[in-house]
């Protein structure tokens, strides 16, 4: 599969190549490109970066902003803190694409606190990079200014959603704001505002260089790209790879060594638990949305206790601002419990549980809670061993 | 020595600046300096930036890793979740606690460490890990994280 990477290939384009490339190209042209790419951003959600950039480039207001998504927090999700590692020059030039792209001259780089460790390479990377004029005061002696800042969360998953992590920047809780106004319209301070995940700035200056054909061609059938997983559990070797988006989940877990498996987490604690008989679905947005985490779990463990660490993460992390996520996970945790302890012992008495799941899924201001109650779905109706269930042994 | 909570506030609205905008790096400087942040350095934050002591208070207690109780010289964040978990997390925290003396959410006697779980910290492919204030641990068995705690000033 080594021909497939291209994010963590051994050959790479020189730094600043991508970034000279997009200057000799009008602003219109470079977000024409990344939009003809058919790039879904890679933090999740999978909203079409060009189609971002597009609206924060045509929105009116001054001190536009490029944001960088490094607030990695999706139980079993390591992809980003590679590419902080290991391509931090690339990251930067990506930021400094969309910055001319969109009419930006400030970047700032929202690192979970987690990741402390990782900010001598990243400053190490600016610096040189400053040094070589592909940032700072006209860059590559031209007239566009780009400079990038570093700023910290401290310790807070739901700061991942862009509204949250925008109030984090505007040193607030990190609650999600109402939507509209989007933050390609009044995100940073109330300045039109991009934010896009680590690995999708990555990307950007491949695009520049290899142009938007060659990038959706590297996908299989309609998805463009690849895509890094983060691979973790029960595998022989756990760690980061790069496959082509719409690759099968079942090609992905061959790669890493999965022998014996009795369930796999795909998409993180958010995302969707699926069975041995599924691993022939498609990590795309079309079907197993590739938030880029997969936690593999042999026929050892005990599902039922992997969900109640779920739901345990979800209650702790629910910002409380809203009432389906506060008190809907802190529900679906007691039903788990109850199910583990035997109180429960039938699907029939989960009925009430799944309507509320449904609930949140409607109901929730972001992400976090519209999210959170998959895994008790599809857990509890896969595996849960409980009359008038479909899993169970 | 340590600075006085009023003087570590001043000196990072020096470097801020006093926008609210400026109150989470500001607060990160405190507790990063002291382990905590101590009411005199929220009413301080909250006088510099011109919000109330209640805003600045609810953004502390957001954040887990911002603390209103003292904490130790060092604080351990070991990972809680899922594939720490199937990695012997347990065992790790179990030989942990008993090296301390003090349970998760607690602080040696001595100040010397706090001990506290914490969510994914990214390091599942390498589990189980943890924190030791902003550094890493790697596939920790119970007999490394004794050593490790035992190493701790």
């Amino acid at each position: 599969m080594g021909e497939t990477r291209v994010l963590t290939s051994e050959k790479q384009p020189e730094v600043g190549a991508a970034l000279e490339k997009a200057l000799g190209m009008t602003a219109a042209d470079v977000v024409f490109e990344v939009r003809e790419s058919g790039m879904k951003g890679r933090g999740g959600a999978g909203f079409p970066v060009g189609i971002k950039w597009n609206l924060a480039g045509a929105a009116s207001g001054a001190d536009k902003m490029v944001i960088c998504n490094a607030d990695e927090g999706e139980p079993g999700t390591f992809k980003d803190r590679l590419l902080l590692e290991k391509y931090p020059h690339r990251i930067l030039e990506g930021m400094a694409i969309a910055g001319y792209a969109i009419g930006s001259a400030r970047g700032i780089i929202y690192l979970r606190a987690e990741y402390r460790y990782l900010v001598p390479s990243i400053m190490k990377a600016r610096e040189e990079l400053l040094e070589k004029k592909l940032l700072g005061r006209s860059i590559l002696g031209g007239g566009f200014d780009f400079d990038i800042e570093m700023r910290f969360g401290a310790g807070a998953y739901v700061c991942g959603e862009e509204t949250s992590l925008i109030e984090s920047l505007e040193g607030k809780r990190g609650e999600p704001r109402n939507k509209p106004p989007f933050p390609v319209n009044s995100g940073y301070l109330g300045r039109p505002t991009i934010v896009n995940n680590v690995e999708t700035f990555v990307n950007v200056p491949l695009i520049i260089l290899n142009g938007s054909r060659w990038y959706r061609e590297l996908g299989v059938g309609d998805d463009a790209g690849t895509k890094l997983f983060s691979v973790s559990g029960d595998v022989k070797h756990p760690g980061v790879y790069e496959l082509p988006m719409g690759s099968t989940i079942g090609e992905l877990l061959e790669i890493a060594g999965a022998e014996d498996v009795q369930g796999v987490q795909v998409g993180g604690a958010s995302g969707t638990t699926i069975t041995p008989d599924e691993l022939d679905r498609r990590l795309s947005f079309g079907d197993l949305p590739p938030g880029g985490s997969v936690i593999v779990f042999d026929s050892s463990r005990d599902m039922m206790a992997v969900l109640n660490n779920f739901m345990e993460f979800f209650v702790h992390e629910s910002c409380g601002q809203c009432t389906p996520c506060r008190e809907g996970n802190l529900r679906l945790l007691d039903a788990t419990r109850s199910v583990r302890s035997g109180e429960i012992t039938g699907m029939e008495e989960l009925k009430e549980f799944f309507v509320l799941a449904d609930i949140m899924k409607i109901g929730s201001k972001c992400g976090l809670g519209q999210t959170s109650p998959n895994c008790f779905v599809d857990i509890m109706t896969k595996f849960a061993r409980l009359s008038g269930g479909k899993g169970g042994i | 020595m340590s600075r006085r909570p009023v003087e570590i506030v001043a000196s990072a609205v020096e470097e801020y600046g006093s926008g609210r905008e400026a109150v989470l790096q500001i607060l990160t400087r405190v507790n990063g300096e002291l382990g905590y942040i101590p009411e005199e350095a929220m009413k301080a934050v909250a006088a510099a930036v011109g919000v109330s002591d209640a805003e600045v208070y609810g953004v502390v207690s957001f954040y887990s890793f911002l603390s209103v109780k003292p904490r130790g010289r060092n604080i351990i964040r070991i990972c809680d979740t899922v594939t720490c978990g199937m990695k012997g997390f347990k065992d790790v925290v179990a030989a942990i606690e008993e090296e301390l003396g003090v349970g998760v959410g607690e602080t040696t006697p001595d100040g010397r460490v706090s001990l506290e779980t914490t969510s994914c910290l990214g390091l599942c492919d390498q589990a189980p890990a943890m924190l030791v204030n902003d550094t890493p641990y790697i596939r920790l068995t119970p007999e490394e994280a004794r050593r490790i705690v035992a190493g701790l000033e």
